[in-house]
C-alpha cells in the first residue's frame, strides 16, 4: 500500500513559473525517499503540497489513500498532524524551552497536560536532548536546535516524516547523526521524505533517490546515489 | 476544543514575554482615547453652554392696557394649549414696574415716571427655543398685524436667528472632529495591534505548520487584543476622570462664579460623561479584538 502518491501533479505559481511538471510518483508505507537536485528543482514545491501550504494547480496527491487536493481548509490541521515536519532553518520559536517547543506541537492537538509531561521527555531521550530540556533555542548548537525540531515534528507519531534541507545548516559530522536519527524514525515504519542536495548524506544510505531538474522527475532509483 | 487553562496561560506568559511591546501598545491606546475622551468632554460642554443660552429664548407679549379680562385670560389658555410652550408667566403691570424699579435702582429714570407707563404682559419659554419664529407668527393676523389685545410681541428675532445658526455650525464642526477622532483612534489602535502581531508571525506560522486550527491560533491573539484595547481605554477613562472632576469642574465653577452667568450648567459632570467613560472603553476593547482579528488574517494563511 503507497503511503502517498503523486498523480499527474503539476504546480505553476502565479508569475507562471513551473515548479513541478507532471509528476508521478508513489511511495510505500514505511518507505524511505530521498528528494534530490540543485536549488529551484522543485523540492520544496513538493514539501509544501504535501502539507498543502499551497495548493496544486493539476494532478492529485494522495495521503494515506486520501485525495488532499479536494480537502476543505478546515480539514487541513488534520492533515497536518499526521505528517511531521522539519526545515532548514529549524523553524523554532525563541522565547520557549526545548521542552515548550515539542510540548507545544502537542497543546496544539489538544492533547492533555498528563499526556504532554510524559511524551515530551520520552522523545526528547530519543533525540539525545533530555539534559537540555529547559535550554531556550539560542543556547543550542545547530545540530541541537534540528534535533528539538525532529522531537516537535515527531512527538504525536506521525505515520509521515517530511525534511525540506534538515542537514542543509549542518557540519558533516552533525548531519551524521541528523541522519541516525531520521533512520531510526523509518525504522518504527514512518514513511519519510527528504528534500537534499547534499550528497554525502545521500551516498552513505543507499536509499531510494528521486532526482528533479526544473521541475521534471528525470530519475527514479531504488538504493541510489546523489549523482549518477 | 476551548481551554481556558491554555488559553489563559498563554495569554499571560505572552504579556511576560512581550512586556515591553504590549507597554509601548498600551500606552499609545491610552493617549489616543484619553485625546477622544477629552475632546467629547469638552464638545459637550460648549453644546450644553449653547443648550443653556438657547434655553433663555423668551417671547414677550405685550399686552394693550384697556385689554379685557376675559381676552386676557382666553389668551392665557390658548398660549397654555400650545405643545411648544413650556411655562407662561403672566407679569401684571404693577409687577413689571416693581421689576423695572429693581434693575433701575438709584437710578434719575425713577425720578422721571409718573403712574405706570409699563404694559402687562406673558413671558413664554419654549420646550424647543428653535420654534420661536413660528410661535411668534400665532399673534399677527393675516395682515400681519398684531390681533386684538396684543401690543406687541419681542423675541430678539435676528439675535435668535444668528444664534441658532451659530450653534448649528459648531454643532456639525464639533461632531465632524470627534468622527476623525475616532477614526484616527480606530487606525491607530489597529496599527499598533498589527505590528504587535507581526512580530509574532513566526509564532503564528508554527502553529499552523504543526496542525493548529485557525481557531486556536487567533483565540489567545483575540484575547490579547482585547486587553491591550481595554486596559487602554482604562487608563485613559481613569486620568480623564481625575481631569474632568478637578480641573475642568472647578474650572467651570470659577467661570461661572466670576461671570455671574446665571443658569449655566456646570458641565462635564452629567451622566453623558458616564456615557463618554462607557463608549471609550466599549471602542477599546472592541477596536482592539477586531483589529488583531484582522491583522492576523494574512498571517494565518500558511
Amino acid at each position: 500500500m503507497s503511503m502517498i502518491e503523486f498523480k499527474n501533479v503539476s504546480k505553476i505559481y502565479e508569475d507562471n513559473t513551473a515548479a513541478l511538471k507532471n509528476i508521478n510518483l508513489s511511495i510505500k508505507k514505511g518507505g524511505f525517499l530521498f528528494l534530490v537536485g540543485p536549488s529551484g528543482s522543485g523540492k520544496s514545491t513538493f514539501i509544501k503540497l504535501l502539507i498543502k501550504e499551497i495548493p496544486v494547480t493539476s494532478g492529485s496527491i494522495f495521503v494515506a489513500g486520501r485525495n488532499i487536493c479536494n480537502l476543505k481548509a478546515s480539514r487541513i490541521p488534520q492533515l497536518r498532524r499526521n505528517i511531521g515536519c522539519v526545515f532548514q532553518d529549524f523553524k523554532l520559536l525563541p522565547n520557549k524551552t526545548v521542552f515548550g517547543n515539542v510540548a507545544f506541537a502537542l497543546e496544539v492537538i489538544g492533547k492533555p497536560g498528563y499526556v504532554i509531561k510524559s511524551q515530551v521527555p520520552q522523545v526528547l531521550k530519543l533525540v539525545g536532548l533530555y539534559s537540555k530540556m529547559n535550554s531556550y533555542p539560542h543556547q543550542l548548537s545547530g545540530g541541537e536546535q534540528q534535533r528539538v525540531s525532529i522531537a516537535r515534528a515527531f512527538v504525536n507519531r506521525p505515520p509521515v516524516f517530511l525534511a525540506d534541507e534538515p542537514t542543509g545548516n549542518l557540519d558533516p559530522v552533525t548531519s551524521d547523526g541528523i541522519m541516525k536519527l531520521l533512520s531510526r524514525i523509518n525504522l518504527i515504519g514512518t514513511t519519510v521524505v527528504m528534500a537534499t542536495h547534499d550528497k554525502s548524506v545521500v551516498n552513505s544510505m543507499r536509499r531510494r533517490v528521486v532526482e528533479l531538474e526544473e521541475g521534471e522527475m528525470i530519475r527514479d532509483q531504488k538504493r541510489g546515489v546523489y549523482g549518477v | 476544543m476551548f481551554r481556558p487553562r491554555y488559553f489563559f496561560g498563554e495569554t499571560f506568559s505572552s504579556l511576560k514575554r512581550n512586556f515591553l511591546m504590549y507597554f509601548t501598545a498600551i500606552t499609545t491606546i491610552a493617549i489616543t482615547l484619553f485625546i477622544v475622551g477629552i475632546f467629547s468632554i469638552v464638545i459637550y460642554d460648549v453644546q450644553g453652554i449653547m443648550n443653556s443660552i438657547k434655553g433663555q429664548v423668551e417671547i414677550a407679549v405685550y399686552l394693550k392696557d384697556n385689554i379685557s379680562e376675559e381676552l386676557k385670560v382666553y389668551i392665557e389658555n390658548e398660549i397654555k394649549s400650545w405643545d411648544e410652550v413650556d411655562t407662561v408667566r403672566y407679569i401684571s403691570k404693577d409687577q413689571a414696574l416693581e421689576r423695572f424699579k429693581e434693575q433701575n435702582e438709584g437710578s434719575n429714570i425713577l425720578k422721571e415716571i409718573q403712574g405706570n407707563p409699563l404694559p402687562a404682559s406673558f413671558e413664554l419659554k419654549l420646550n424647543d427655543p428653535e420654534k420661536v419664529d413660528q410661535v411668534a407668527l400665532r399673534f399677527l393676523d393675516k395682515d400681519g398685524n398684531y390681533i386684538e389685545g396684543i401690543d406687541e410681541v419681542v423675541y430678539g428675532r435676528s439675535y435668535v436667528r444668528r444664534l441658532f445658526s451659530i450653534t448649528a455650525i459648531v454643532g456639525t464642526i464639533t461632531f465632524l472632529i470627534i468622527a476623525v477622532l475616532v477614526l484616527a483612534a480606530i487606525v491607530l489602535i489597529f496599527n499598533t495591534i498589527r505590528l504587535s502581531i507581526y512580530a509574532r508571525r513566526k509564532e503564528v506560522e508554527v502553529m499552523k505548520l504543526v496542525g493548529a486550527t485557525n481557531w486556536f491560533v487567533r483565540i489567545p491573539f483575540l484575547f490579547e487584543g482585547f486587553l491591550e484595547g481595554f486596559a487602554g481605554s482604562v487608563i485613559s477613562v481613569v486620568v480623564l476622570y481625575f481631569l474632568n472632576n478637578f480641573l475642568l469642574i472647578i474650572g467651570e465653577r470659577a467661570i461661572v462664579d466670576t461671570m455671574r452667568i446665571k443658569d449655566l450648567a456646570i458641565l462635564g459632570s452629567g451622566n453623558v460623561t458616564i456615557f463618554i467613560y462607557v463608549a471609550l472603553l466599549v471602542l477599546g476593547g472592541l477596536v482592539g479584538i477586531m483589529s488583531s482579528g484582522f491583522a492576523l488574517k494574512r498571517y494565518l494563511k500558511v
